[in-house]
């Protein structure tokens, strides 16, 4: 799942230590979640959404499933 | 809060401490146990608990790993750890099945007395640092 992390941290001259910080995770983990390594489970999505003040849906991008289709 | 050394969480710095503590106990029990064999022949009873005394350290690993998995907080490390787990189940499932055939031939002696549970934490933990280097 692709994301927009590095972006969104980078706008607030974080370090990915300090982001780790934030969410009381190893530095590993925000690394492994930025390059796409890792999927984070609901609870530290949400953590990182309110952390950005952002939806989960403007910071992970779903990758394009076939035979998904969008509702309505 | 990074995976080296000297920065280990309490938690896994306790987890540590006791994984070490478990290898060692294993370590002098087994010494004991083979000596006392040799010098005393004990009888049948005796030598069934001295067996169920070996098991103490694996079930203490369980249990100490099992704690951890419970407490640890960071879900990419507990991934990268069950990962490590399942390399030490891996390779001393296969070593365990290969010495067990090579050693059922009468004329190979038990040349390398290799315990499993020293072969499953050492397993687990390279591949953990491996895992940590692939991730640093």
């Amino acid at each position: 799942m692709k994301n927009r992390l590095r972006v969104l941290r980078a706008e607030r001259g974080w370090s990915q230590a300090d982001l780790a910080v934030r969410l009381e995770v190893s530095r590993q983990s925000v690394n492994a979640i930025e390059t796409g390594r890792f999927d984070p489970s609901l609870p530290l999505a949400f953590k990182l959404a309110r952390l950005f003040d952002r939806s989960i849906e403007a910071i992970f991008l779903e990758d394009s499933l076939p035979g998904i289709q969008e509702p309505g | 809060m990074a995976l080296c050394n000297r920065q280990l969480s309490p938690l896994q710095r306790r987890t540590t401490q006791l994984f070490g503590a478990n290898l060692a106990l294993t370590a002098t029990l087994t010494v004991a146990a083979r000596e006392f064999y040799k010098q005393t022949h004990p009888a049948f009873v005796t030598v069934y608990l001295l067996a169920t005394l070996l098991t103490l350290p694996v079930i203490g690993v369980i249990v100490v790993v099992g704690r951890y998995l419970t407490r640890e907080t960071d879900e990419f490390v507990r991934m990268l750890v069950v990962q490590a787990l399942l390399w030490g189940i891996g390779v001393t499932f296969t070593v365990d099945t290969f010495l067990n055939g090579l050693f059922a031939f009468p004329d190979i002696y038990r040349l390398i007395p290799i315990l499993n549970l020293d072969l499953f934490c050492v397993t687990c933990g390279v591949a953990l640092r491996v895992q940590l280097w692939r991730n640093r």
